[in-house]
Order: C-alpha cells, then sequence, then structure tokens
C-alpha cells in the first residue's frame, strides 16, 4: 500500500504538472491566436512558446505517467517514495533551465533541435548549452527514476515473468503476470532505451560545441537519433497511461479485474519491438535514407498499432458493453481516452502510409494526429489517475456530481480544437508557420475556430484541475 | 474528388464511426436489460485481430508501389534543377551551386508532362522544399539536409506558376522562406 511520503510526493507532482500543464495550453491558444492573425506576436514569441509548449507537454505527460506506475506498484511490491523526491526535483530543475533558455535566452529551435540548427545561434549564446544542458538534467532525473522502477518490479517478478513469457508457453502458469505489470515494464524498457538515445545524441552536440567545431557531427544519424528518442519517448508515455487504464478502469467500474492471456502478453511484447522501428516514418522525405529503413517504417507503424491499440480496445469493449457499469469520472475520462486514441490512431495510420505522406509531412495534419492521442488520449488516461487518486486522498470514491457539463465542454472543446488540425492539414497548410501566407487563408481561419475550441478545452480542463488539486493539498496536512 | 479531400473525407468517416460505436457501447451499459455480454470473447477478439491484419496488409500492397522513391525511377529526366536551401531563402540554378559562392541562374522554367529532378540540398540547417501549385496544394516534396542530396522527380500535369514552401523548420524566417517556378 501507498506510505504517507508516497502520497505526498504523488500530490506535489499531480501540483506540478497540472500547473505546467495549464500554462502550456495557454501557450498554445496563443499560438493559434496569432495563426488566426488575432493577436500579433514577433515570430521569436511565438517560436519560443512552441518551443517550450512542445517539450514541456511531451514531459509532463511522461511523468504524469510514471508517477501513475510507482503509486499502482506499491500494491505489488515496496516502492521508494525517495526516488520519487530525486526525479521530481531533477525535474522541476530541468523545467526550469530549459524555461530560462527559452524565455529569457530565446531558444527556439523547437522541441527537434535538429542539428545543426541549435549551433546556428540566433539567439543569446548561453542559451544553447544551457538548453542542451536542461534536457541532459531532466534526461538523467528520468533515467535514474525508470531504472529503479523497473528495479522495483524485478524485486517481485523475474524477467521473464515481468515481459509474461510464461503465459506464452502454458495455459495457467504458477505465477500469472497483472496486465499492469507487464505494459509498465515493455514501457519502462522503450523509456530506457529512449533516454540512452538522447544521452548520446547530446553527448554528439557537446562534443562538437566543446571542441568548438574541430568535431563535426553527421546531420542524418543525428536526426536518425532525434526521431528515435522524441518518437519513441511520446509513444510510450502514452502507454504508461494505458498501463494505468489497465489497472484501474476494471476496478472502479465494478467489473472483475483484466486477466493476463497469451494474446495480450504476445501483442505487448510486439508492440516493444515494432514501436521502436516506427520513428522511421519521420524521415520518409529523406530520400538518402536507406529504402529498407522507409520500407521498415511503414510496416512497423501499421504493426506497433495493432497489438496495443486493437487488444486493448476490444479489451474495454468487451468489459464494458452490455454490462451495468458504474459510471464515474475516472472511467469516463478512460473511456473517452481510449476513443481519442483510437481515432488518432487512425490518423497517424493515414499518414504513416508513404504515399499520403507525400502530401501530409510537416503539413498540420502531423500536429493534428498527435494531439488526439494526447490531448484526448493520454492526457484523459492521467487525468483518470489523478482524479481517482485525489479521491483516495480523500478517503472516498463517492461524488454525486455528475460533471455533465465539464465532460461535454472538454468533447466540443478537445475534438473542435484536432478537427481544425485535420481540415488544415488536409488542405496542405504547412505545420509550424507562426502566420500564414495569403494563399493560405484556410490556415488562418481554422486557427481563430482552433482558439476558440482550445478555449473551451481549457474551461472544462480548469474545472477537474481545481477539484483533484484541492483534494491533493489536503494531503500534506495529513498524518 | 481530389486526392485532399479524400483523405480528410476517409478518416472523418472512420472517426465518426468510432465515435458512434462508443456511444454505442456506453449506452449499452447503462440499463441492461438481461445478459448482453459479450459471448466468446477470446475466439472474437482472434478474429477481429487477423481481420485487420489481413486489411492493413492489404493497405501496405497497395500503397508501398506508390511511394516516391519509386516513381519516375525508369525515366531519365528531361531537366535537372539543383536547390540549395539556406537561412532563408532558395538558390536554383539549371548548373550545379557551388556552396563557397552560391548563386542562382536564369528563372527556372519546366516543361509540362515530363519528368523532372531537384537535387536538394542545404548550405545550413535542415530545410524543406515542399512544391504548391496554383490551386496552393502541396504537389510533392523532400527535404534539404545539409551534407546531403536528396533527389526528388517528378512530372508536372498542369501549366502555371508553382510556389516553394519550406516544409522543415529552420528559424525565424521559416514562414517568410519561398520561391517559385513556372511549368510551361
Ligand atoms: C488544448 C491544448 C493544446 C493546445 C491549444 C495546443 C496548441 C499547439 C499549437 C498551436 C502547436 C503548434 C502547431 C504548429 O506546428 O503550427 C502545438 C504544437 C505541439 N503541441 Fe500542443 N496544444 C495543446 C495540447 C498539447 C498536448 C496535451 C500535448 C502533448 C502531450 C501537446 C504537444 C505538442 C507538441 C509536441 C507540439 C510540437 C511542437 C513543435 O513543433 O516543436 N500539445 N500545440
Ligand atoms: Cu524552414
Amino acid at each position: 500500500m501507498a506510505s504517507l511520503s508516497l502520497k505526498k510526493v504523488s500530490s506535489a507532482w499531480i501540483i506540478t504538472i497540472l500547473t505546467l500543464f495549464i500554462c502550456a495550453i495557454v501557450f498554445g491558444i496563443l499560438m493559434r491566436l496569432n495563426q488566426g492573425n488575432d493577436i500579433k506576436l514577433s515570430p521569436n514569441g511565438f517560436y519560443t512558446l512552441m518551443t517550450t509548449h512542445g517539450l514541456t507537454m511531451i514531459g509532463i505527460w511522461t511523468v504524469a505517467g510514471m508517477v501513475g506506475i510507482q503509486y499502482l506498484l506499491s500494491r505489488y511490491t515496496t516502492v521508494s517514495a525517495k526516488l520519487n523526491v530525486f526525479a521530481l526535483v531533477l525535474t522541476i530543475i530541468g523545467v526550469i533551465m530549459l524555461w530560462i533558455s527559452t524565455f529569457v535566452g530565446n531558444f527556439h529551435t523547437g522541441w527537434t533541435f535538429l542539428y545543426p540548427f541549435p549551433f546556428y545561434i540566433a539567439w543569446a549564446k548561453w542559451a544553447t548549452p544551457l538548453f542542451l544542458w536542461s534536457l541532459a538534467v531532466l534526461g538523467i532525473g528520468w533515467f535514474v527514476w525508470s531504472v529503479g522502477i523497473l528495479v522495483e518490479i524485478l524485486k517481485k517478478y523475474s524477467l521473464k515473468q515481468a515481459f509474461a513469457w510464461q503465459h506464452l508457453s502454458k495455459k495457467d502458469p504458477e505465477v500469472t503476470t497483472p496486465p499492469f505489470i507487464l505494459i509498465a515494464t515493455v514501457s519502462l524498457v522503450g523509456i530506457i532505451l529512449c533516454l540512452i538515445t538522447a544521452v548520446i545524441l547530446l553527448i554528439l552536440f557537446f562534443a562538437e560545441y566543446y571542441s568548438n567545431g574541430s568535431f563535426k557531427n553527421d546531420p542524418l544519424l543525428m536526426k536518425n537519433l532525434t526521431y528515435f528518442f522524441g518518437h519513441t519517448l511520446a509513444n510510450e508515455a502514452l502507454y504508461l497511461g494505458v498501463a494505468l487504464l489497465y489497472e484501474l478502469l476494471p476496478e472502479v467500474s465494478g467489473r472483475p479485474k483484466f486477466k493476463m492471456t497469451w494474446y495480450i502478453a504476445l501483442a505487448w511484447n510486439f508492440t516493444m519491438i515494432f514501436v521502436l522501428t516506427a520513428f522511421f516514418h519521420h524521415m520518409y522525405m529523406d530520400f538518402v535514407q536507406p529504402l529498407g529503413f522507409q520500407m521498415v517504417g511503414q510496416l512497423a507503424s501499421y504493426f506497433a498499432s495493432i497489438p496495443a491499440a486493437a487488444v486493448s480496445a476490444l479489451s474495454v469493449i468487451f468489459l464494458v458493453y452490455g454490462n451495468k457499469i458504474k459510471w464515474s469520472l475516472t472511467n469516463i475520462l478512460f473511456f473517452i481516452g481510449v476513443i481519442g486514441w483510437m481515432i488518432g490512431g487512425i490518423g497517424a495510420v493515414i499518414d504513416a502510409t508513404i504515399s499520403n505522406n507525400i502530401v501530409l509531412h510537416n503539413t498540420l495534419w502531423v500536429p493534428a494526429h498527435f494531439h488526439t492521442y494526447n490531448a484526448m488520449g493520454n492526457v484523459l488516461f492521467c487525468l483518470a489517475f489523478f482524479w481517482w487518486v485525489a479521491n483516495e486522498f480523500a478517503g472516498s470514491q463517492e461524488t454525486t456530481k455528475s460533471h455533465k457539463i465539464t465532460i461535454g465542454l472538454m468533447l466540443i472543446g478537445g475534438f473542435g480544437f484536432v478537427l481544425m488540425f485535420y481540415i488544415a492539414g488536409a488542405a496542405s497548410v504547412p505545420r509550424r508557420f507562426a502566420f500564414y501566407p495569403n494563399e493560405l487563408q484556410i490556415g488562418m481561419t481554422t486557427a481563430t475556430w482552433a482558439a476558440f475550441f482550445a478555449t473551451l478545452y481549457l474551461i472544462a480542463m480548469l474545472a477537474i484541475i481545481w477539484e483533484i488539486v484541492r483534494k491533493c493539498i489536503r494531503v500534506f496536512y495529513s498524518s | 474528388m481530389n486526392e485532399y479531400k479524400f483523405i480528410l473525407l476517409v478518416f472523418l468517416d472512420a472517426a465518426i464511426l468510432i465515435g458512434l460505436l462508443g456511444y454505442y457501447i456506453y449506452k449499452s451499459s447503462l440499463n441492461p436489460e438481461g445478459d448482453k455480454s459479450i459471448k466468446n470473447p477470446l475466439r472474437k477478439r482472434f478474429f477481429f485481430l487477423i481481420m485487420l491484419s489481413a486489411v492493413l496488409l492489404i493497405l501496405l500492397a497497395i500503397t508501398i508501389p506508390k511511394s516516391p522513391y519509386f516513381l519516375f525511377a525508369d525515366k531519365p529526366p528531361s531537366k535537372l534543377v539543383f536547390v540549395d536551401a539556406k537561412q532563408f531563402n532558395f538558390i536554383m540554378s539549371y548548373q550545379a551551386i557551388n556552396p563557397k559562392n552560391p548563386s542562382a541562374g536564369e528563372s527556372i522554367e519546366l516543361p509540362v508532362d515530363q519528368p523532372v529532378e531537384f537535387r536538394v540540398t542545404s548550405l545550413d540547417v535542415n530545410h524543406g522544399f515542399g512544391i504548391y501549385n496554383s490551386r496552393a496544394e502541396l504537389v510533392t516534396q523532400t527535404q534539404a539536409m545539409p551534407g546531403y542530396v536528396n533527389r526528388l522527380r517528378w512530372e508536372f500535369k498542369e501549366p502555371g506558376t508553382y510556389k516553394i514552401l519550406c516544409l522543415e523548420y529552420c528559424g525565424l524566417g521559416h514562414p517568410v522562406m519561398s520561391s517559385s517556378f513556372i511549368v510551361k
């Protein structure tokens, strides 16, 4: 069971994450308003917001999953609250460094910081090293954290059991692996590989920076490393959220726990492999990339989606369909999150098809699909956990409120916001344009509407977050 | 219907279908009469996964041959265009460009209905090379990466003025980084 210190640090995490989330949504709305010509930011203002928004969002919703994993893991094995505090401290330091490099130093390469962009300095000179070091601090903190959590899992389960391999050969093995443990293990292994890649990438950057240019990097290799790290991290973050769903959804719905089957075991082991090569789809338009990688990219993008998404969606359908469910905000958020994940997945498969990618690559279709499975997928999975845990802290899951208005605002706001991205993306409007040329009028119109929808989403989030934070704060006064 | 609308429609249909399915499943859990839950979930799941894999394999087989790497590969290009991207413009020429002293040649005019090849690279950071037709639709594209040359082949079906936009974020001037050429 979760110790009081684990509860306290989890509360501190939740409050930090949600505060940063609100700021980052506001940055997003400001960007959309600028693209719609409703406000006038300088290009520098826009691109520092874009860089901060992208990195902050991906960062907080990865750690949100980790917070949930560690909390729920305390049901199976002893977990260390100190490890969690360590990660929190490094994360806060890292985020402060990052925001100083962007907002004070004007560093603005976007989250990709594609080599050699950080060395073509159009900002304060010190901002490049500060930015790279901020990522190093975050990377080290999360690396130690994910390795630590994996070690905690391995205290209870052998490596084979953590991957649920015994379920592949036997029908009823003596030790059964809960799906939560399997998915957490698979995602943590992926995250560790990402972070190792990030460290290699940073070392290559530092080598060139501190050798004053006598060491030169290879742009194609650096691009591959960047996308391996970024794409895979974003995917694994989502899977952490899915692990929370497997553990909590049946429980809060008053249904029997999900059981491990050879299907689920196989699906997630497959996912672990496919997801690591799907990142090649970011480089379809680099024709110098070896042809084999391009083919693997499309194949892996397709088959990374089947096992994880289809198996999970079917599990949820079988759980809900025709059974009396006790609906609360927790399982509603999980349920809507699965729908958002599926819809975003369709958008992703369309874009991951090379013959479509010619006309979709780096258009707004890209933020369209990843905002769908983040803002209407993973964010909702993690919020469902936050909501559930805040009620745990408060001592009761019972609420009489129905939250109809909040959920309605969230649905209209969230899906309306991403729909504007899809429409503009299919109309060839490029992503990452601070403002649009006149012939792309549709980019401006959709941007203004998107700002409106995003505001509805923000209002719904504020309503949910307010109640979560109020309950989390109380934990600090309990003993 | 053009390709762009088709992609959007396929997506929207699928999205709406998923949404309706979700709503239907949600409704079924509010006041279930009798036991309507799904029998034999394992078998049904197996069947569904096999179907889904088959659909994806068919899609792979149909779409892979349409990849840009294979387009016009066996037709020798009738014109070569060298493109060097740099913050924040494109230098284009029929002759190879000297990176030490890059300069554009005469303005570019390309023949209609004949394969042409763009040899695209960058002199500084990564850029993109996106070709838009006169209706502001993205026709084709490739990346411009320093140290590498991407060869993009295309056959223009319509005469007119084509605009080039940078499709890889490269700095403050990114949204105004553009150029154009004529197809006759
Ligand atoms: C309603 C809330 C949100 C709004 C209004 C918003 C808005 C935006 C906008 C306007 C952009 C720039 C699009 C462009 O390329 O022109 C963007 C990019 C991005 N957003 Fe969001 N966003 C929201 C939520 C999220 C969430 C929840 C995540 C992730 C968990 C996220 C991650 C990103 C990332 C990674 C980028 C790319 C940044 C880059 O290109 O460097 N956003 N967002
Ligand atoms: Cu650019």
